[in-house]
C-alpha cells in the first residue's frame, strides 16, 4: 500500500517536474514568470484527447501533434505578448507578468469554448498495461512519465552544458546584453527558449492526461500554479532544483492523501510558495543573491 | 410613474459595478505603492464569508457583520503585508496568489463553518432586510406606488452609490495630503522616498492594509447583495478581474479602476454576444494594455490636461467678469 | 553638530571598496569627499545614509549614532542627500517633489488628511509656503506645476537639492551635484552651495569638477581605492603628492583607454 503510493508520488512528482521545467528554463533566460505555462500544458493535454479518443488516431501521434501546437502557442506567446514589452522604456518589471497573466486566461477560456467545460476522459489502451509485483501493482503509464522526466532534464542539462546553441543560452541567461555584443543572436535564442519550454508543457500535459485519464480546461491553472510553486522551492532557473522540487510536492501531495486530509492536498504547493518565499527566498538549491548594491 | 422607471434588473447591474468600483479602489490603494497583490479575492472571501457566517448563523445585525468582514480582512492583511515586504515586485504577486488559493482550498474544506464547496445560500440580503425594516416604521413600496423588488432594488442601488461616493472621496482625499504622497513617492523610487524621510515599512504596510480592507468590504457588501456565496466565487479568476480594472483603466490615479470596474462590468451587459467571450477579451486586453499602453487609459497626464484646461476656462471666466466689472466701472 | 566617520570598511564579496575610512566634518563647514572613480565616495554617502550598513566601523552626527538606523530616521537625524544619477520622482510636479521632502517634520495621519482636520490645514498651507521659498532659492519658482521629468538636467539637480533642504538638514550630502552641468550652472551651483552654507547647513561635497571643490571647500578629504590618502585645505591638497599620483595616474590609464 504504501509502497504503491510512493510510486503514485513519484510519477505524480515527475509530472510536476517536467511542467517546472517549463517554468524555469524561461525564467532562467528571460527572467520572467510565464503564468501561461499551465494553460499551454493544457492545450498539450487536449491533443492527446483529440488525436487519440475524438480521431482515433495512434499515441505517439498525439505526441507529435501535442508538441507542435504547444511550440506554436509558444512562439505566439513570444512575438505577440513578451516581444512588444521587452527595451521598452518606462515598462515595470510586472508587465511581463500581467501580460502572460492575460495570455493564460485567454487559452483557458479558448480551450472552453472548443472542448467545453466538462471533464474529458483519456484513456488509451496503453494505460490499461500493468505489471504485477508482489501485491503492487505498476502501470506502464507510471514508468513511462518518470522515464521521459529523467530523459528531459538529463536531456537539458546535457544540452545547456555541452553544446553550442545551450551554451548561448546560458550567455543570454547570465547577461542578455553581453550575449547580444558577444555575436549571439538573442532574438532566436529566447524565442528557442520560449518554443521548448512550451513544448516541454505539451509533453507534460499528454503524460497527466494518461495518468488521471482526465483532462479540463481549470488543470492548466491547478498545474501552472503548482508549476510555480515547485520553482520557487527549487530555486528560480535551477533545472535540478525544478525536479527536485517536482518529487518534493508530488511526494507529500500523495502522503497527505494516505493521512486521510486529501482536502487540503492542493493547499500544500501553495502554503510552500509562502514559507518558502518568507523564509528562504531564494529557493531550496538557489543560491543567495549577493548583497545589492544600491 | 416611478414604477415605469424602475427596472430591478439595470439596478441590479448597476449595484454589481459598484462593488466591482470598489473592488477596483481596493487593488489601487495597493497598487499606489508600487505593490501587486493578486489575493484581493482571498481577502474579498474572507469578508464576504465573515459577515455572511455572523448573520446568518450568530444573528449579528448585517452592519455589524460587514465592518466586522471588512476588519477581519483588513488584520489578516496587515498579517500577511508584514512578513511579504521583504518580497519584490514579482515575488509579491506570487506570494499572494499563494494566498489567495490557500484562503479558497481553506473555505472549501471548513464545511462545519462553510458548507464547502456547495457555498452559503440565504445570506440575509440588504434590500430585503432593509424592506422589512422600513415596514416596521410604517413605510412600503406602494406608498409611493412601486412594486416590493422594485424598492428593495433601489434602496440596494442607493446605498451601494452613497458607500462609494464615501469611499471614493475618503481615498481622494488621502491622497492629495501628506499620506498620499508617501504613497506615490514609495511607487515612484522606494529607496529615494526612504532617503527623503519616509518610514517605507509604515505606508507599505498601511496600504496593503487598507487595499486588503476595502476588498473585505466589498466581499460583505458583495455576500449581502447575491445573498449567495461559494468559495468558486472568489478563484484565480476574481483576482485577474480586479487586477484587469486597474489594468485597463490606469493604476495611476484613482479615475482609472473606477473607470475600468465600470465599463468592464457594463460591457458584457450591454453587448449580449460580448458576455459569452467576456474573459477572453480580458485575455487580449491584458495583453494589449501592457503593450501598447501600459500605465492604463486614464493617466496622469490626461488629470493634469483636464484639470489644466479648467483652471484656464476659469481664468478666462474670471478675467471677463474682471473685465466687465471694471467696465461697468469706468 | 559635527559628524564623525569612524575607521569604515565596507567588503562586498571579495571587494574592498572602503578601508579603515575615519574623517570629521565640523558644523557649518563645506566639506569635499574627492578621488578618482570608483574610489568608494559614494559607497561613503550610502553608508552614511544607511542604505547600506558598514562591515566595521560606525558613523556619529552630533553624538548620535547613526549607524544601524533606518535610512528615514537619519533623515529625521538632520542628515539628508542628493543622489549621484537623480532619482527625483519623475511623475510629481516640481512643487510636489519639495513637499515629499518635508515628510518627516510634518505630522498628518490618515485620519487628518481624510477629515480635512483644521491642523492639516493649517500645515499644508506651511508645506506648499515652504517648498515655493525653497524653490525660489534654488531658482526654480517659475516651474512649480511641472512635472519633474520635464525639467532640464541641470534643473533637475537643482531641485533635488531643493527637496533634500525641504527635510530641514543639519548635514547635506551632496553627490556630485555639478555633474553634466555647464558653466554656467556650474556658476550658480556654487552660489546656491554658498546660499546653503550661510543658512547654517554643513555640507559633505563629492565633486569631480576641481576648480569647483577648490574655490567652495574649506576642507577635503581624497579617497583612492577605499582608502583615505590625503586631508586637508584645498591648498594642501593641491601640493600634495599622494593626491596628484592618484590623480596622475588615473589621467594616464585615461589616455590609455
Amino acid at each position: 500500500m504504501i509502497l504503491e503510493q510512493l510510486i503514485n508520488g513519484l510519477t505524480l512528482g515527475s509530472i510536476y517536474a517536467i511542467v517546472a521545467l517549463g517554468y524555469t528554463l524561461v525564467f532562467g533566460v528571460l527572467g520572467i514568470i510565464n503564468m501561461a505555462h499551465g494553460e499551454i500544458f493544457m492545450f498539450g493535454a487536449f491533443m492527446g484527447v483529440v488525436i487519440t479518443h475524438t480521431l482515433q488516431l495512434p499515441l505517439a501521434l498525439a505526441f507529435v501533434v501535442a508538441i507542435a501546437v504547444t511550440a506554436l502557442l509558444g512562439l505566439f506567446l513570444e512575438l505577440l505578448a513578451l516581444r512588444p514589452l521587452r527595451g521598452k522604456k518606462g515598462v515595470s518589471h510586472l508587465a511581463p507578468l500581467i501580460s502572460t497573466i492575460g495570455v493564460s486566461i485567454f487559452l483557458e477560456n479558448l480551450a472552453h469554448h472548443f472542448f467545453g467545460a466538462g471533464n474529458r476522459p483519456f484513456n488509451t489502451s496503453f494505460s490499461e498495461i500493468s505489471v504485477q509485483i508482489g501485491s503492487v501493482t505498476i502501470y506502464a503509464v507510471q514508468l513511462v512519465i518518470f522515464a521521459i522526466a529523467v530523459l528531459l532534464m538529463v536531456g537539458l542539462s546535457f544540452w545547456l552544458s555541452k553544446t553550442k546553441a545551450g551554451k548561448a543560452l546560458r550567455a543570454c541567461a547570465e547577461n542578455l546584453e553581453a550575449a547580444s555584443l558577444l555575436g549571439v543572436n538573442t532574438k532566436k535564442m529566447i524565442m528557442m527558449t520560449v518554443v521548448i519550454a512550451s513544448a516541454m508543457g505539451g509533453i507534460a500535459g499528454i503524460l497527466v492526461g494518461m495518468a488521471f485519464n482526465s483532462v479540463t480546461p481549470q488543470m492548466g491553472l491547478t498545474m501552472g500554479l503548482k508549476g510555480l510553486a515547485i520553482i520557487i522551492l527549487g530555486g528560480m532557473g535551477s533545472v535540478r532544483g525544478a525536479m527536485a522540487g517536482g518529487l518534493i510536492l508530488g511526494l507529500s501531495e500523495t502522503m497527505i492523501v494516505v493521512f486521510g486530509e486529501s482536502g487540503y492536498r492542493d493547499a500544500i504547493a501553495f502554503i510552500a510558495i509562502i514559507v518558502i518565499l518568507l523564509v528562504r527566498p531564494q529557493g531550496l538549491f538557489g543560491q543567495a543573491a549577493p548583497e545589492a548594491r544600491r | 410613474m416611478l414604477a415605469e422607471i424602475i427596472n430591478p434588473y439595470y439596478l441590479q447591474v448597476l449595484s454589481f459595478i459598484l462593488i466591482n468600483i470598489i473592488l477596483g479602489v481596493s487593488i489601487y490603494i495597493t497598487l499606489s505603492t508600487g505593490q501587486l497583490s493578486l489575493g484581493h479575492a482571498g481577502f474579498m472571501s474572507i469578508g464576504a464569508y465573515t459577515s455572511a457566517i455572523l448573520t446568518l448563523n450568530y444573528d449579528f445585525p448585517l452592519v455589524v457583520g460587514v465592518i466586522l468582514g471588512a476588519l477581519l480582512a483588513g488584520i489578516v492583511g496587515i498579517l500577511i503585508g508584514i512578513p511579504t515586504l521583504r518580497l519584490q515586485g514579482v515575488y509579491l504577486a506570487i506570494a499572494t496568489l499563494g494566498f489567495g488559493e490557500v484562503v479558497r482550498v481553506l473555505f472549501i474544506n471548513w464545511e462545519s463553518l462553510t458548507q464547502g464547496a456547495i457555498g452559503i445560500s440565504s445570506i440575509p440580503h440588504f434590500g430585503r432586510e432593509l424592506v422589512t425594516g422600513l415596514r416596521d416604521t410604517g413605510f412600503t413600496a406602494d406608498m409611493i406606488g412601486i412594486r416590493n423588488n422594485q424598492l428593495i432594488s433601489l434602496l440596494v442601488f442607493i446605498i451601494l452609490l452613497v458607500i462609494t461616493v464615501l469611499l471614493i472621496t475618503f481615498f481622494v482625499r488621502q491622497n492629495h495630503s501628506r499620506v498620499g504622497r508617501a504613497f506615490a513617492a514609495i511607487k515612484m523610487d522606494e529607496n529615494a522616498a526612504e532617503a527623503m524621510g519616509i518610514n517605507i515599512t509604515y505606508y507599505k504596510v498601511l496600504a496593503f492594509a487598507q487595499g486588503a480592507m476595502v476588498a473585505g468590504f466589498a466581499g460583505a457588501l458583495y455576500a449581502h447583495v447575491t445573498a449567495y456565496i461559494s468559495p468558486s466565487d472568489f478563484a484565480y479568476h476574481r483576482a485577474v478581474e480586479i487586477l484587469i480594472f486597474a489594468v485597463f483603466g490606469g493604476s495611476e490615479v484613482i479615475w482609472g479602476p473606477i473607470f475600468g470596474a465600470t465599463f468592464l462590468t457594463a460591457m458584457p451587459e450591454l453587448l449580449r454576444e460580448v458576455s459569452e467571450y467576456r474573459y477572453m477579451i480580458y485575455g487580449i486586453i491584458l495583453v494589449a494594455m501592457m503593450a501598447f499602453r501600459p500605465q492604463g487609459l486614464i493617466d496622469h497626464e490626461m488629470i493634469y490636461k483636464i484639470k489644466s484646461r479648467k483652471k484656464k476656462k476659469k481664468k478666462v471666466e474670471d478675467d471677463k467678469k474682471e473685465r466687465n466689472r471694471h467696465g461697468v466701472g469706468s | 553638530m559635527a559628524l564623525e566617520v569612524k575607521n569604515i570598511t565596507k567588503r562586498f564579496g571579495g571587494i574592498h571598496a572602503l578601508t579603515d575610512v575615519t574623517f570629521r566634518v565640523e558644523e557649518g563647514e563645506v566639506f569635499g569627499l574627492i578621488g578618482p572613480n570608483g574610489a568608494g565616495k559614494t559607497t561613503m554617502f550610502n553608508i552614511i545614509t544607511s542604505m547600506f550598513p558598514p562591515t566595521d566601523g560606525e558613523v556619529v552626527f552630533s553624538n548620535k549614532r547613526l549607524t544601524g538606523k533606518k535610512p528615514y530616521e537619519i533623515t529625521k537625524e538632520g542628515v539628508c542627500r542628493t543622489f549621484q544619477n537623480i532619482r527625483l520622482f519623475p511623475d510629481m510636479t516640481v512643487l510636489e517633489n519639495v513637499t515629499v521632502g518635508e515628510h518627516c517634520r510634518t505630522k498628518s495621519g490618515v485620519f487628518a488628511s481624510v477629515f480635512r482636520l483644521k491642523s492639516q490645514k493649517v500645515e499644508e498651507e506651511k508645506i506648499k509656503t515652504k517648498a515655493r521659498e525653497l524653490l525660489q532659492l534654488v531658482g526654480l519658482g517659475k516651474y512649480e506645476d511641472t512635472f519633474a521629468d520635464n525639467l532640464a538636467y541641470g534643473q533637475q539637480r537643482r531641485l533635488e537639492i531643493a527637496r533634500a533642504l525641504a527635510s530641514d538638514p543639519a548635514l547635506l550630502l551632496l553627490d556630485e551635484p555639478a555633474a553634466g552641468m555647464n558653466e554656467k550652472e556650474t556658476n550658480d551651483l556654487f552660489d546656491l552651495i554658498q546660499k546653503i552654507k550661510k543658512l547654517g547647513i554643513t555640507i559633505l561635497l563629492i565633486e569631480h569638477d576641481m576648480p569647483l571643490v577648490m574655490r567652495i571647500c574649506d576642507r577635503i578629504a581624497v579617497l583612492n581605492f577605499g582608502e583615505k590618502i590625503a586631508q586637508g585645505t584645498p591648498d594642501e591638497i593641491k601640493n600634495d603628492p599622494h593626491v596628484i599620483e592618484a590623480y596622475l595616474g588615473q589621467e594616464e590609464e585615461d589616455e590609455l583607454a
